[in-house]
């Protein structure tokens, strides 16, 4: 199991230094960013001035060699805008992602999964209808019209939560992610739930749970103890790749609660343009989604026997 | 079972499928019983100010923007947001009135100037301290500009002051300080150019000249930006960079018991329609920047109507036409690509939220003029006039390349340019590029054909946009000003004449001259001015939008106990 954790941190690597080295390209492809940082009022001398603090004026071979080995001692250079390392400002809008992000995936994977059961349990009768019609409306709705609807419904016509924010402390800045971590876990959720149902059914009518009820197992028992275990294997793998969605930064959610965390951050990047915390963000994301397909592997291998006896024969 | 009674009765298993059909559709109906109650949004504000006629010191002054703050250093910062702030910190010699007129500020009066308009000697006022309590004197005046001039700083502001005697020796290294720059006494500086110029004093109330401590620099030599001491009504609470910043009164402030307010609160980062919302909850204090429904409910709105103002902005936006390229170096197809762009036609696009000119000048500057006889405006048949005037009266068969950025809002101008020269028979073929790359197309010489261009106002006087956009002197191969490359001696001569006009009267005949040589040239196609619409809650006073400073909220009281609104949900007309 370590041999394979080490590979797959191997793997990792190189898909980032992959990716690093794509956006390298792109990003020299959009344009001088001392002449959009400046903007059009900027004379010769300053956008010089300008490369040259920030290297900009050496060859591209030459700064693709420096920020690799920048990388690989962890710094990420300074934001173009600010002049503030982007290690710095990830130090401070990580978290907040992470902590909306989490909050949102905690609350969508107990409500998705309880949904998805309810459905299944009460297949074809008005609980499943239910979940179903909350299902089909949350997929049709579009994120920027949830997160419109929650702030202007919830938060500002009911004002049962604060309109946008961060709030000032820790208990402030739980009440400012409730409602942008809710409209993100109702979208979420809805996905659960279907997975979750789809294969609770499937479940329930195979062999082993129908010997299981022969046996004289009683109904609950066989749902929790055998089938529900069986059926949330799609649910980790799904919930592995939504932690490194929500972790990199729920863009549109982000910047329509005006909670300041990476999606936001990612956003600003891209129209100021800042180049620094773009890469930033980019390298953050993806670190984050071969974390996640890690954790939902090994998640899966500790529920499944079989995964974990394949990965080990292979 | 069901499969047995089905094959008896052929229509069953369609009323299985109708009654679970009824049941999705009750499910569905009652999923909305939430909402069938939903609260109305408050109509008017949710509280009026307690009634006091003079101002009250105290409370807290919120106010927030939809970006982040990048710097609050004045000597580099250069953009909106962060001006807001320096506004607060900082201030300089002089200052602007609501009317755009110069007044002292940090100087007890305006400067005496020298009969050939070469120096101008500056009196600082008495007992004026730094945010850290240490006096300011007229060295201080003297570091902060030279500081900002250094090749080091790298300041945007280097552009206004190039008139200044000794520059660019100092820039060299040649000499130690700018010789155009002398300290007579504690409270006393002088500046000498070496050739008149109207607009110095403008450059002077500028950011980049506000005097700061150069303790702070030596205190903060990398990070100054986030560290800013200066001699404003507000001293730097706290800055949590993305969120917000804090700003508390400064008790060593000049003015006698200013400012009014204890506390400012500066939101960063609020989405418009969060910022709507908090607005209508009184939980912000102005409003800039609508969205278009809320927009429509604010300008209709009779209760909000004594705290809502829209004017136009100081800047000017445009068609702007390669003067050294085909087709746009015959003077008859840019006079009727003037003379066929449907202003109104725009302005319903845009939501009536442009407010439309037909020359260079924006409103509120000296040379514009209502009545401009040769201003652009709406007319096919003089479009087509023009046309055949240039030797094209069946248009041009190949496209022109339009460069536009990748804006908000910019693919509906694109479609409207591409609808309005139509008409005239020019055929219009989009680029789409990044802001920087066509920042970086559109500067460079004999590249680009025709784009939609901006310019907005570094101090309120007609030389800012004359001089910068159409002056011959403005054209460079690459970084060009001057983006249509319009050469025209004349015209050359009147700006010239009118940068060091001392009599108002002749300045403004000046510029009007200048204004009608270019609408009848015609580089540009001159659209609108935009439009700023703001509000405010009725128990902030004494806000006036300023028409120099965005967003300038320094002298505003509130007036508290705030009192709650019984009739928030009438609109009384």
């Amino acid at each position: 199991m370590i041999r394979y954790i080490f590979r797959r941190i191997g793997w990792s690597i190189f898909v980032v230094w992959l990716v690093v080295s794509a956006v390298f390209v792109l990003m020299n492809t959009l344009g001088d960013p001392a002449v959009a940082q400046l903007g059009p009022k900027a004379q010769k001398v300053q956008i010089d001035a300008f490369r040259k603090k920030h290297g900009l004026n050496q060859p591209l071979w030459k700064r693709y060699a420096q920020l690799i080995s920048r990388l690989g001692r962890g710094d990420l250079d300074k934001s173009f805008r600010t002049d503030i390392p982007v290690t710095q400002i990830m130090e401070q809008r990580l978290p907040r992602t992470l902590f909306l992000g989490s909050l949102s995936m905690s609350i969508e994977l107990c409500v998705g999964v309880l949904l998805g059961i309810i459905a299944a349990v009460f297949r074809r009768r008005i609980p499943d209808h239910v979940v179903m019609a909350f299902s089909w409306i949350t997929f049709s709705v579009p994120t920027f019209l949830a997160a419109l609807f929650a702030l202007n419904y919830f938060a500002f016509r009911l004002g049962w939560f604060p309109v946008g924010g961060f709030g000032t402390d820790t208990w402030d800045h739980m009440r400012h992610a409730l409602l942008p971590a809710l409209t993100l876990a109702v979208l979420g959720a809805a996905t659960y739930a279907r997975v979750m149902r789809n294969e609770l059914l499937e479940t329930l009518h195979t062999d082993y749970v129908r010997t299981a009820r022969a046996k004289g197992l009683s109904y609950i028992e066989v749902l929790f103890r055998h089938a529900v275990r069986t059926a949330f294997l799609p649910v980790v793998a799904i919930a592995g790749l939504q932690f490194a969605s929500l972790a990199s930064g729920a863009i549109i959610t982000e910047t329509l609660f005006g909670w300041p965390g990476m999606g936001r951050l990612a956003v600003e990047s891209i129209y100021t343009p800042d180049y620094p915390v773009l890469l930033g963000t980019v390298i953050v994301g993806c670190v984050f989604v071969q974390f996640g397909n890690l954790l939902s592997d090994l998640a899966l291998a500790a529920l499944d026997p079989r995964v974990r006896v394949t990965e080990e024969s292979a | 079972m069901k499969k047995r009674s089905s094959c008896k009765n052929p229509g069953a298993h369609l009323r299985v499928e109708s009654m679970r059909n009824k049941r999705v559709h009750f499910v569905l109906l009652c999923s909305l019983i939430p909402f069938a109650g939903c609260p109305s949004a408050p109509e008017a504000p949710r509280y009026m100010g307690a009634g006091h006629s003079s101002p009250q010191r105290g409370g807290t002054f919120v106010f927030y923007h939809m970006d982040d703050v990048r710097s609050l250093d004045p000597h580099t910062a250069y953009d909106e947001l962060s001006n807001i702030g320096i506004k607060l910190l900082f201030e300089g010699l002089l200052d602007y009135d609501s009317e755009a007129k110069l007044i002292p500020a940090l100087a007890e009066s305006l400067p005496e100037v020298s009969s050939a308009g070469l120096r101008y000697t500056f009196t600082l006022r008495p007992n004026l301290r730094f945010h850290n309590g240490r006096a300011l004197n007229a060295e201080d005046v003297q570091w902060s500009i030279e500081k900002m001039l250094s090749p080091d700083t790298g300041s945007p502001g280097y552009n206004f002051f190039s008139l200044l005697e000794g520059l660019d020796a100092y820039r060299q290294g040649k000499q130690a300080h700018i010789s155009g720059i002398q300290v007579l006494d504690a409270r006393r500086i002088a500046f000498q150019l070496t050739e008149p110029d109207q607009t110095f004093l403008n450059a002077i109330a500028m950011t980049f000249a506000y005097p700061v401590p150069k303790e702070n620099y030596l205190a903060h030599p990398n990070d100054v930006s986030r560290h800013p001491v200066g001699t404003g009504a507000f001293v730097l609470e706290s800055w949590e960079p993305g969120v917000r910043i804090i700003f508390r009164r400064n008790p060593f402030y000049h003015q006698q018991g200013k400012p009014y307010v204890d506390r400012m609160v500066y939101w960063l980062n609020l989405s418009r329609e969060a910022a709507v919302m908090r607005f209508r909850n009184a939980e912000i204090d102005v409003l800039h920047r609508f969205p278009r429904a809320d927009y429509f409910f604010f300008k209709q709105s009779s209760t909000w109507k004594p705290y809502f103002k829209e004017e136009p902005e100081v800047n000017l936006w445009g068609l702007t036409m390669n003067c050294e390229l085909f087709p746009f170096n015959n003077r008859h197809i840019r006079r009727a690509v003037s003379f066929a762009i449907r202003r109104d036609w725009w302005n319903k696009a845009k939501a009536y939220r442009l407010h439309l000119t037909g020359q260079p000048v924006p409103p509120g500057l000296l040379g514009y003029d209502e009545n401009l006889p040769t201003q652009h405006r709406y007319d096919l048949a003089r479009a087509k006039e023009e046309m055949r005037l240039a030797g094209f009266p069946k248009g041009i068969r190949e496209p022109v390349t339009l460069l536009m950025a990748n804006n908000e809002g910019s693919d509906t101008f694109g479609e409207l340019i591409q609808e309005d020269l139509r008409a005239i028979g020019i055929p219009v073929d989009i680029r789409w590029l990044s802001f920087p790359v066509w920042m970086e197309e559109t500067a460079k010489r004999k590249n680009a054909q025709l784009f939609l261009s901006g310019w907005s106002q570094d101090f309120p006087d007609p030389s800012d946009f004359l001089d910068i956009l159409f002056h011959s002197r403005a054209i460079h191969d690459m970084n060009s000003e001057n983006k249509s490359f319009y050469s025209n001696p004349t015209l050359d001569t009147l700006l010239d004449r009118a940068r060091v006009e001392v009599n108002k009267e002749k300045r403004r005949q000046l510029y009007i001259k200048a204004q009608m040589i270019l609408t009848e040239d015609a580089p540009w196609v001159f659209i609108w001015n935009d439009l700023k619409p703001e509000a405010w809650q009725p128990y902030v006073k004494n806000y006036h939008p300023n028409p120099v400073w965005s967003e300038f909220y320094r002298d505003v009281w509130l007036d508290l106990p705030r009192k709650a609104n019984n009739s928030i949900n009438k609109d009384i007309p």
